[in-house]
């Protein structure tokens, strides 16, 4: 059943923070600043509530015979010895630095380190199942920025270091203004369809 | 290095080779590093929204501050007690409240952040591509930058008529208005391919430097590990 209520409130208070931006009321800026300060704390309860699910899922997986139970237990045991170094003695302590300096960053960086692996074979797969126009220009445009990227055996190429540059400012750019105009473009469609009640996606249906 | 930097390097080792692992299969130790890094990051993401947000935003204000900000901060308190009912399905009914505001609160702000920061500066900058007198107007290339305008414009466009923000059209025939709009979403694919890798070539680089970063690391630890007993 749809209530009215939460519509009402969802309507109300995005209009009024709509508002805010656009006329420029000591009123309406006002209320668009508390607005947001408790939309901030609300967004900060829901990332606490989804550690906090987090936790309950995976103590549950943990407490009941599954075969991979140990990821679980991991996960817990890296979740509750984080949090209690880094929320006792604060999280620019020396100790919370110690994990997120020889814990976090190894595992990112490294992470990060796979993903040239991976981004490689994806590229060669691409050319080899569906080398269409597309992928052509997509992997030539790639080859092309990173064989300028660094030096080249010391061969030098005549044109391509300009071709790069030509790339980088004039197609480059008008494919991601496109990009970001059409993402913006979107973002505004579906936000005036939750502050005219089209879409509600809070519940009660 | 003291003791703490020799079990944190030894540390950061053996979890660079857990994860390099994944290069020879997916396996078990390469899941459970992967599950320690989610657990990890999740802590550190709580403690430091309560550290930057719950504890200052909420908690201060409620004890410390005069009478009107105490009430003012009532509000945000009593949502986000509701809020934590959607833990329990059965209670999840009454976190819609709370929902319905923040829902409304993030869509004003993303239509106001997506004109104010993104619609209207990236339709400001296409238009100064032709605005020739602040470019050092009829100078030798002058003409090639109306050229490389007009060419960021087409494309900017074709890529948008890539996007179809209307509702397709359920007639079997299309309208000539469909074509044009169809053939230009094909420029705009070639723009996009660009675009994109572009992107790609920038996310590899990065990606190549971290590779090094981890495997200089790794060589250095080994070295400094084999001098201490060669020593």
């Amino acid at each position: 059943m749809r209530n009215p209520v939460y519509t009402a409130i969802a309507i109300g208070v995005g209009i009024v923070v709509l508002l805010g931006y656009f006329l420029q009321f000591d009123l309406l800026v006002n209320l668009r600043i508390v607005f947001l300060e408790w939309a901030t704390i609300l967004v900060a309860t829901a990332l606490l509530i989804g550690v906090v699910n987090l936790f309950i899922v995976h103590w549950r997986k943990s407490t009941t015979d599954q075969p991979n139970r140990v990821n679980s237990i991991a996960l817990l045991a890296g979740l509750t010895i984080t949090m209690g170094v880094a929320g006792w003695f604060g999280p620019t302590d020396l100790y919370s630095l110690w994990i997120f300096n020889y814990i976090l960053i190894p595992i990112e960086a490294s992470l990060m380190g796979i993903l040239s692996v991976v981004l490689i074979y994806a590229g060669v797969r691409l050319l080899r199942r569906k080398p269409n126009l597309l992928s052509i220009v997509f992997i030539a445009t790639a080859v092309i920025i990173l064989l300028m990227t660094g030096p080249l055996f010391g061969i030098d190429i005549p044109g391509l270091a300009e071709l790069r540059i030509w790339i980088g400012k004039v197609p480059a750019v008008a494919g991601a203004r496109g990009i970001l105009l059409g993402v913006s473009l979107g973002i505004i469609a579906a936000g005036l369809r939750i502050l005219m009640g089209a879409d509600r996606p809070y519940g009660g249906n | 290095m003291n003791l703490a930097d020799w079990i944190g390097a030894f540390v950061g080792f053996v979890l660079t080779l857990l994860v390099f692992s994944y290069l020879i299969g997916d396996n078990p130790l390469f899941r459970i590093t992967l599950h320690m890094f989610i657990g990890v990051s999740a802590g550190f993401a709580a403690v430091v929204t309560i550290y930057n947000i719950i504890l200052p935003r909420l908690f201060v204000p409620i004890f410390i501050s005069d009478r009107s900000e105490q009430i003012l901060t009532l509000f945000p308190l009593i949502l986000a007690g509701l809020l934590f009912t959607k833990i329990s399905p059965r209670f999840a009914f009454i976190g819609n409240l709370p929902m319905s505001y923040l829902v409304g609160v993030s869509a004003a702000a993303a239509i106001g952040g997506a004109v104010t920061g993104t619609l209207i500066p990236q339709a400001l900058a296409s238009m100064n591509l032709f605005a020739v007198q602040s470019n050092q107007a009829f100078d030798a290339n002058v003409g090639l930058r109306l050229v490389n305008g007009i060419i960021i414009l087409i494309g900017t466009v074709a890529t948008l008529a890539y996007f179809q923000f209307g509702k397709l059209s359920q007639a079997s025939e299309k309208t000539q208005f469909q074509t044009w709009i169809d053939g230009l979403g094909q420029i705009g694919q070639v723009f996009i391919a660009i675009t994109f890798g572009f992107l790609f070539a920038g996310i590899f680089s990065a990606a190549l430097t971290a590779l090094i970063g981890r495997v200089l690391f790794s060589v250095d630890f080994i070295s400094d590990v084999l001098g201490l007993f060669i020593r």
